[in-house]
C-alpha cells in the first residue's frame, strides 16, 4: 500500500515538474492532464469518489480542452524559438526553493490531530453541547450506509445551498466576462 | 501515508505553480501553472476531509473546481485579447495598460 502512495505522489510531482519545465505548451497541457488523473486517483484513494469524478469530468473534459483550443489559436513561431523563461528565473528558483524548505520543514513537524468540531466550540451551555453531540452522532450513524455522492449532496444542498447559488452566479459572470474580453470590437 | 505527506505534496504543487507563474514567458503556461496551485489546495482539502471525517473539505473542493473553471474562461478571454493586439502569447509583450 505504501509503495502505491509513493508512486502516486511521485507521478503527480513529476507531472507538475513537466508542466513548468516543458518547452512546448502542448507538452505542458498533456503533462497537466496526466497529473490531474493522478490527483483524481489520490481523491479516490481518500474516499472522495464524487470529487474524483468531478475532477476528471471538469478538468480533463472541460478546462484542458479549452486550454488546448487556446494553444491552437495563439501559436506563434517567434515565441516558440525564444527562451521560455524570464531573466529572473534563477533568482525566483532560489527564493522558491528556500520557501519550500522552510515551510516544508515546519509542515513536516506540525501536529495534524483533529480538533473539536467548530460548531461545538461556539456553544457555551453544556446541555446544548450535549444535544448537538447527540445530533452529530445520529447524523453520522444515518450517513454510514449512504454512498459518498449521497452524503456530499446532503451537505452541498443543505448547509452550503447559498454558497452553491453564489458559485453559479460566479460562473455566469465569468462567461459574460470571457465573451466581452474575446469579442472583436472592444 | 501520513497527513504531513499530503500537506507537503500540496505545498510542492503550490511551489511549482508559483515558479511557473513567475518565470515562464508563455501566457498559456502561466495559466496552467495557476491550475497546479489549485490542485495543491484541493489535495489539502481532501486530505483533511479524509482525516477529520468531515465532508466540508470535499464541498470546498467542488467550489474550487468551479472557481478554476471561471478562471480558465477569463484567462482564455485575456489570452485571445492579447493575441489580437500583439499576435503573440508572450507576457513580456503586454506592457501597456491600454492597447
Amino acid at each position: 500500500m505504501t509503495i502505491g502512495w509513493i508512486l502516486l505522489s511521485l507521478m503527480i510531482a513529476l507531472c507538475a515538474l513537466g508542466v513548468v519545465l516543458a518547452r512546448s505548451p502542448i507538452s505542458s497541457a498533456i503533462s497537466l492532464l496526466i497529473g490531474f488523473v493522478g490527483v483524481a486517483i489520490l481523491y479516490l484513494a481518500l474516499k472522495a469518489e464524487f470529487v474524483a469524478a468531478v475532477q476528471i469530468l471538469v478538468y480533463a473534459g472541460g478546462i484542458l480542452v479549452l486550454y488546448l483550443f487556446g494553444i491552437m489559436l495563439t501559436d506563434n513561431e517567434a515565441l516558440r524559438l525564444t527562451r521560455q523563461t524570464h531573466l529572473q528565473a534563477w533568482p525566483v528558483f532560489v527564493l522558491i526553493l528556500v520557501l519550500f524548505l522552510a515551510v516544508g520543514h515546519k509542515l513536516y513537524h506540525s501536529d495534524y490531530t483533529p480538533q473539536q468540531p467548530a460548531r461545538l466550540l461556539m456553544l457555551t451551555d453544556q446541555s446544548q453541547v450535549q444535544a448537538l453531540q447527540n445530533r452529530l452522532a445520529q447524523e453520522a450513524g444515518a450517513a454510514q450506509h449512504a454512498t459518498n455522492p449521497q452524503r456530499v449532496a446532503r451537505v452541498l444542498y443543505g448547509d452550503y445551498l447559498y454558497p452553491f447559488e453564489a458559485a453559479s452566479v460566479l460562473l455566469l459572470v465569468a462567461v459574460l466576462g470571457a465573451v466581452f474580453l474575446a469579442k472583436k470590437d472592444v | 501515508m501520513s497527513t504531513a505527506a499530503f500537506v507537503i505534496l500540496g505545498f510542492l504543487l503550490f511551489c511549482l505553480g508559483l515558479f511557473g507563474v513567475l518565470a515562464r514567458r508563455n501566457f498559456i503556461v502561466v495559466l496552467l501553472s495557476i491550475e497546479l496551485i489549485f490542485a495543491g489546495a484541493g489535495i489539502n482539502f481532501i486530505a483533511f476531509s479524509s482525516l477529520w471525517k468531515n465532508l466540508t473539505g470535499q464541498i470546498f473542493t467542488i467550489f474550487l473546481i468551479g472557481v478554476a473553471a471561471g478562471e480558465a474562461a477569463i484567462g482564455l478571454g485575456l489570452l485571445i485579447a492579447l493575441y489580437r493586439l500583439k499576435h503573440t502569447a508572450n507576457v513580456d509583450e503586454a506592457r501597456e495598460l491600454k492597447g
